[in-house]
């Protein structure tokens, strides 16, 4: 089990490296960390759930720790409660 | 913040490009080439500037560019068809288009007024069912006519679409079932006020630092917003492009607000982000429609967007690392409805690739081609090339000096050397040239403008806009081309009704020309006017004291009067060209170009002015000539033939000059040393070598000179930057021993020989370190 913390700002700048950091972890089950998000992007929200997906697929698991109110409020703006926050997801503060 | 301003910058010189590009293919346009590219190209520019306006919240340029693509648009899908009145529209249209974008850069504020008329005309040629409204609307708001009052007021209440007027005059608007089907849907809205709002944001929405989640919010303050996220277009985590758009969203949408306040959410992303608003649910019937157009309509449906995107945006292609990256973006359109259906994005995926293709075939991207270079640098290293010129001249001299053969392998690594740094030279001053197009794009514009101003009719023809010139040479034509423009119809054409009774074509013709000629470029702007009238032009002079009555001219020496500092046609100041800058300032800017200028007409087929600059600024071929111990430069481009005199083809005429007997003509001696001022006598001319020279206008001369040292390229460096204007000396350059040589301008010698009669010469200081 390793823990990725997501940094404050997660947008265009931040995807890359999220991207990345997800890729080095693969294989693992991980831990997310949104404790501290701030804000959320969309490309920020789509390395999630592709990560998300790509740990389905590798049958690890996945889960998002203690997310902050800002990145539970914009999750659900974008309509991606379902998809992110679901019932695996462990510890979740609303 | 720098940052941004610099992009801003960016942005404003591709807007320069864009209006040029627009203008061009308005033009073309008018010369009936309207089949789809060069409408396509015009909707493109319009379109690209409207796009970078929006980023920069430009909110007035984003509206008029708004309206001005709605109608191009409907040209280009041809719903409007492409007529010469409506291609004039659009020209004026590209004129305020212009205003905007200067005024968005704080150069010059829109004439709001005009601005809205022109709006209003746009939409009337968008819609022409519409068109009574605006039409009848733009009268009311601009100017009260009173035609309009009575003409018009059942038409402009249809403009305002008022249901409570509607009620009044209900009777009127029977056919108007436009206006009904909006009336119900209005009923149907105070039930429900559910939008259905499909995005689909492109990866540059993101680039641009825009954010969809911003987008959203901006919607939940209209009203209760409930988003569906479609991430079924999302690639495998490892195919992910972290940059890319993939993900899109459809939002059902509460709010009393009209569709206008939900679009306005989206302004700044226009361009950026596919857009569909539907008022009401998305309900099945709707959702099914949409799954069954996602299915086998992607491609069509991308299609026309697409390559406007990539053509409004380089920087994507260069930002995007491999053509798959701009396949997710295809692929992301095919589903706007949330669709957990897994086939869907299985079905799009092996079209996407293709489509992402063709798209790179279609658009080879104009950025890709182009690189934007800062001038300065290149300005350096024609510099620097120019150095690497003079030392490799004054390498030669030394080898020269130590008596090294010819055919020994350094002198000949030498002349090897010497063809390199040709070839570097005129590499680099390439990289400089450019096309006179830059120049001429503006001119139709100023036509137009002057044309109504002055109550004329007139045409521009233009030719030869490919010509290249160095950029140095560009930047300082614009004036003397707009001086002559102006001229050209203001004093030129006659009135339409002036024409007509001259058996004329109403309609004035005024050609703009570029051509290369012998290692020049020349201008020329003729028109199909009056002519000059020599008996006033000659009169004028005379008055104002510039010429003595008694002297006899020629029709050419009367036409040229006009160039005399202080003749101005004063007794008809118009608001066009009589601003104080009378011809006399053009010939004296275009003279410190070492250029110049001459005219000819024929009274009532018109005139021409001519104006001859060289390519560039920066080199020039020339002969190194020895004049009373000075080493001085006469251009090669001047100098027919070199002769050394024999005494009987020397006639003496008059008191002190004498002239040349060249095969059957005579061709007065001028004496380079003499008339610069180098010695006070000259000496017998048989003694001296003979530069048989050609002045701009056509007359010759033999300036003598004493010896001649050779031929040789040499590198330009401005005297009046570097000290100041001399008369009779067009610049200085740097020889390879070292030395300042003086540049000779063969024109202004000459001229100066004409206009001062011989006289004892009182020592000037001009004379080279």
């Amino acid at each position: 089990m390793t823990v990725l913390s997501l940094p404050e700002t997660l947008d265009l700048k931040a995807s890359g490296p999220l991207k990345a950091a997800f890729l080095e972890r693969r294989g693992d089950a991980v831990e997310v960390d949104a404790g501290s998000v701030r804000r959320l992007g969309g490309l920020c929200l789509q390395v999630l759930l592709a990560a998300k997906t790509a740990w389905a697929a590798d049958g690890k698991s996945f889960s998002i720790r203690a997310p902050s109110e800002a990145f539970v409020e914009t999750t659900r703006l974008f309509g991606a409660e379902g998809a992110l926050l679901s019932a695996d997801t462990h510890g979740v503060q609303s | 913040m720098d940052e941004l301003e610099a992009i801003k910058v960016t942005f404003f010189q591709e807007c320069e490009e864009l209006l040029a590009d627009l203008e061009g293919g308005l033009l073309a346009m008018q010369d009936g080439n309207d089949d789809g590219d060069t409408v396509n190209a015009v909707f493109r520019a319009v379109h690209s500037i409207k796009g970078g306006a929006g980023a920069f919240g430009l909110e007035p340029l984003v509206r008029f560019a708004h309206v001005f693509e709605t109608l191009l648009d409907a040209v280009r899908s041809n719903e409007v068809p492409s007529t010469p009145d409506l291609v004039a529209t659009l020209l004026r249209a590209s004129d305020v288009l212009a205003d905007h974008v200067s005024s968005a850069r704080g150069l010059g504020v829109v004439d709001e007024a005009v601005s809205a008329a022109m709006a209003a005309e746009l939409k009337a040629c968008t819609d022409p069912n519409a068109a009574p409204a605006p039409v009848a609307a733009a009268p009311v708001v601009e100017a009260p006519a009173f035609e309009a009052v009575s003409a018009a007021p059942a038409e402009v209440l249809i403009g305002a679409d008022d249901a409570l007027d509607d009620d009044d005059l209900g009777f009127d608007f029977q056919p108007m079932t436009i206006t009904i089907d909006e009336q119900a849907a209005d009923v149907a809205a105070a039930v429900g006020n559910v939008w259905t709002v499909s995005i689909r944001p492109k990866s540059d929405l993101y680039r641009k630092a825009n954010e969809t989640a911003l987008l959203l919010r901006e919607l939940a303050r209209l009203g209760p917003i409930e988003a569906a996220l479609d991430a079924s277009a999302i690639p495998p985590l490892d195919q992910l492009d972290a940059e890319a758009a993939y993900a899109t969203w459809t939002v059902r949408l509460e709010t009393e607000e009209d569709e206008n306040a939900i679009r306005e959410v989206f302004e700044f992303v226009d361009g950026d982000c596919d857009l569909e608003i539907t008022r009401g649910e998305a309900l099945s019937p709707d959702a099914a429609l949409a799954a069954l157009l996602a299915g086998p309509a992607p491609a069509a449906v991308e299609a026309a967007p697409e390559p406007v995107v990539v053509t409004e945006a380089p920087v994507e292609i260069k930002a995007a690392p491999e053509p798959v990256a701009a396949a997710p973006v295809v692929e992301a359109a095919p589903a706007p409805v949330a669709a957990p259906v897994a086939p869907a994005p299985v079905a799009a995926a092996p079209a996407a690739p293709a489509a992402a293709k063709t798209q790179q075939i279609d658009v080879p991207g104009p950025g890709q081609s182009v690189i934007r270079v800062d001038p300065e640098r290149i300005d350096r290293l024609i510099d620097l090339v120019g150095e690497l010129v003079i030392n490799q001249a004054m390498l030669a001299q030394r080898v020269g000096e130590y008596g090294i053969a010819p055919s020994s392998n350094l002198a000949m690594g030498l002349d090897e050397l010497e063809q390199l740094t040709r070839e570097i030279q005129d590499s680099v001053m390439a990289i400089r040239a450019q096309p006179v197009k830059s120049v001429f794009q503006r001119m139709p514009r100023l036509v137009r403008e002057v044309a109504s101003m002055t109550g004329k009719q007139a045409r521009l023809v233009m030719d030869g806009e490919n010509t290249e010139v160095d950029k140095t040479v560009i930047e300082r034509l614009s004036d003397p081309i707009t001086h002559m423009l102006r001229n050209a119809i203001d004093h030129g054409l006659e009135s339409p009704e002036e024409r007509k009774a001259a058996g004329k074509n109403p309609e004035g013709v005024v050609k703009l020309a570029a051509l290369h000629r012998s290692g020049r470029i020349v201008i020329e702007v003729s028109d199909d006017g009056k002519g000059i009238n020599r008996e006033r032009v000659h009169s004028i002079a005379i008055k104002k004291g510039l010429i003595s009555p008694e002297l006899q001219l020629t029709d050419e020496e009367i036409d040229n009067l006009i160039f005399l500092p202080g003749f101005s046609t004063a007794d008809k100041i118009s608001d066009v060209s009589g601003r104080g800058v009378g011809m006399d300032v053009v010939k004296r800017s275009v003279q410190a170009l070492g250029g110049r200028i001459s005219i000819t007409s024929r009274p009532g087929q018109g005139s021409t002015f001519t104006l001859s600059l060289p390519l560039t600024l920066a080199v020039l071929d020339g002969m190194v000539v020895d004049v009373a111990g000075e080493t001085l430069v006469v251009p090669l481009a001047a100098i027919v033939e070199s002769l050394r005199p024999k005494p009987e083809e020397v006639r003496p005429l008059g008191p002190v000059g004498s002239v040349l007997a060249v095969r059957d003509s005579f061709v007065p001696l001028i004496d380079v040393g003499l008339t610069l001022g180098y010695r006070e006598a000259s000496p017998p001319p048989t003694e001296g070598v003979v530069l048989l020279v050609e002045g701009e206008d056509g007359s010759r001369a033999a300036l003598v000179a004493d010896a001649i040292h050779g031929q040789r390229q040499v590198v330009i460096k401005s005297l009046e930057q570097n000290y100041q204007q001399v008369d009779g000396v067009a610049a200085a350059t740097i020889l390879g021993d070292g030395r300042v040589a003086l540049i000779l301008d063969v024109d202004a010698v000459i001229s100066l020989r004409r206009r001062e009669p011989p006289r004892p010469v009182e020592p000037t200081l001009i004379a080279a370190e």
